[in-house]
């Protein structure tokens, strides 16, 4: 296992060089990788189905609306149809449920190696501000293709590959080929 | 006999408290093999971080074995496992508007969760964009609902696609799986970049 | 590193297994006998000669009677739209589809109440649902439908209304020229519709992904 250096900015929006030296070891991935196995194992056998996050997002969206705007969910296309599907509140539902652990569990994770601080990671040849520009334009493309996709690299490509889906594994093979076709284009981003 | 849920084995509620369970543990493992970190899940586009290889692979060849190994001792019922509907056209187009909000962002919804919920500022603003990103995708739903809804092609496995079997199949991913760690280990060597 | 190294092996060992092993295909006794018991006490599996006569003269398309005395049998007489699935090749996998869906509701039926039964408790054992056996069978089919007593003086309008219903049942149906052709044969098992084999999923559908 390699013990990786990690430097911690006090002031995250300004760009002053390394203040302080903390030692922090991810775990091997390999085994992550078969723990997270065993997770998705687990939540296939329990509940018959796999992980995910997306969906847990447009929950949320959908209860927000509903709540805030009540008319426009009742005649919008997009509620309408949701309302029709599912009879009860968009918020009591599987993923939902498995987003307040995902937050919990790596909260704890982090208490646990420490690496709980306030950061912005970004590559040193861009200022924090544009990461941060950049951080909500991925988001809001993600948010838009996760729903077109259904599904985000947990829910379509990680889930789908282990029931073997045809729909995840062309979800996955589209995220992760564009993603290296634009690769060089955002290189400043990150190296 | 499983998945627990479907057979009613166990309550509704029951299951939503095994949700927030499977998701504690899923996302203390994501958390702990750096998935919070935007800069080490952009480096698998880059040669520099093969995290998300390693990672993935081992996940998705661990569960689909556990799945197939459960379903020969007659633990679980792989007809009543969900498996993820095929829909042409919007799996593709989806796909690719991820990859590039990926690239762009440095993160997924579920690492960003991990990332926010560790302090990453730039995992928030990430969350924030999502919900943007699919309040868009809701109010404007009948510009794309014609894509969304294309070339339904039912819910198909890969193996069933090429005509093989689940178990044949799986050998051949697990092929591809230990083909991709040399070559992460490889590349994780060709191309180092400066700790952060 | 190592980790990789072991994990490799196992995960290429654990394949090879997997992919010679032929697929899981048994069918596990998905319901235990208390239930079983409770259920056949409770005869909830039967359903009466005027409903099913009521479902075929308003041309139901949700039931499927099926026909599960031998060959000669159902070919002498067969009550219509039913098909034929004998009770000796009930588990045969070409009649899976038919037996173990939940789109349309299944009756069977025999010349008495036994057989049906017996193909009943065998389905309901695989844990199939949706099927039903017809009170009484053809023999009592054809004294309270084809040729009904009629009800004696002074009696419920009750009565009376049933025997009139069964009447008109009874003549809708021979009129029909029901099963008497001699084409219904085992050959309509084809034509009749094959549920897609995702919709054996339970009632309540497994989500997953993004909903």
């Amino acid at each position: 296992m390699q013990v990786r250096q990690v430097v911690i900015c006090i002031k995250p929006f300004n760009d002053k060089p390394m203040e302080k030296v903390k030692k922090m070891k991810y775990m091997n991935p390999y085994i992550a990788g078969v723990l997270l196995g065993l997770v998705l194992l687990a939540a296939n056998f329990i509940a018959g189905r796999g992980l995910g996050l997306s969906g847990a997002v447009k929950s949320a969206v959908i209860s927000a609306v509903q709540t805030v705007a009540p008319s426009h969910a009742e005649n919008a296309s997009f509620y309408k149809e949701y309302k029709a599907q599912h009879s009860e509140s968009p918020l009591k539902n599987w993923l939902v449920f498995q987003m307040l652990g995902v937050i919990v569990g790596a909260f704890v994770s982090g208490v646990i190696s420490r690496r709980i601080t306030w950061k912005v990671e970004h590559s040193p040849k861009i200022t924090s501000r544009k990461r941060l520009v950049f951080a909500v334009m991925g988001g809001i493309l993600f948010g838009f293709g996760s729903q077109l996709g259904r599904g985000c690299t947990s829910g379509a490509a990680l889930s789908g590959m282990a029931v073997m889906s045809l729909g995840g594994f062309i979800t996955m093979m589209a995220i992760f080929g564009t993603g290296f076709a634009m690769a060089y284009f955002f290189r400043k981003l990150w190296i | 006999m499983g998945p627990l849920a479907p057979y009613e084995i166990i309550s509704e509620s029951s299951n939503f408290l095994f949700a927030f369970l499977i998701g504690i543990g899923f996302g203390f493992v994501l958390e702990q093999a750096g998935f919070s970190s935007s800069r080490k899940l952009a480096g698998v586009f880059y040669g520099y971080d093969m995290v998300v290889v390693k990672v993935f692979f081992t996940g998705a060849i661990t569960a689909m074995l556990g799945l197939l190994f459960f379903s020969l001792f007659g633990w679980v019922d792989l007809d009543l496992v969900y498996v993820n509907e095929t829909f042409l056209w919007s799996s593709i187009v989806g796909g690719v508007i991820m990859g590039l909000g990926f690239i762009m962002g440095g993160y997924c919804p579920g690492t960003s969760f991990c990332g926010a919920s560790i302090g990453k500022i730039d995992a928030l603003f990430f969350i924030g964009g999502l919900f943007i990103g699919v309040l868009i995708f809701t109010e404007g739903y009948p510009l794309w609902e014609g894509l969304y809804k294309a070339e339904n092609m039912g819910a198909p496995k890969i193996s069933t696609w090429f005509g093989l079997s689940d178990g044949f199949f799986a050998l051949l991913v697990i092929f591809m799986a230990v083909a991709m760690f040399w070559i992460a280990e490889w590349a994780e060597k060709k191309f180092p970049r400066e700790e952060y | 590193m190592k980790t990789r190294v072991i994990i490799s092996i196992a995960a290429v060992s654990l394949g090879l297994l997997i992919a010679a092993v032929p697929q899981n295909t048994t069918r596990p006794y998905k319901v235990n006998p208390d239930q079983m018991l409770t259920e056949v006490k409770g005869g909830q599996q039967f359903i009466s000669p005027e409903e099913v006569a009521d479902m075929i003269v308003q041309k139901d398309p949700s039931i499927q009677l099926i026909d599960v005395r031998n060959a000669n049998e159902f070919a002498q007489y067969s009550l219509p739209g039913a098909i034929n699935i004998p009770l000796e090749s009930i588990l045969n996998e070409e009649y899976e589809e038919i037996l173990n869906q939940d789109i349309k509701t299944n009756i069977l039926y025999s010349n008495g109440n036994m057989h049906a039964n017996e193909a009943w408790m065998l389905l309901r054992q695989l844990g199939y649902k949706n099927n039903y056996v017809l009170m009484g069978g053809l023999n009592y089919w054809f004294e309270a439908i084809m040729n009904p007593a009629g009800p004696g003086n002074a009696v419920a309008s009750e009565e009376i209304a049933k025997y009139n219903f069964r009447k008109a049942a009874g003549s809708a149906l021979g009129s029909d020229g029901s099963g008497l052709s001699a084409d219904s044969t085992a050959t309509t098992v084809t034509t009749s519709p094959v549920p897609v084999k995702t919709e054996k999923k339970k009632k309540k559908p497994v989500s997953g992904g993004c909903s």
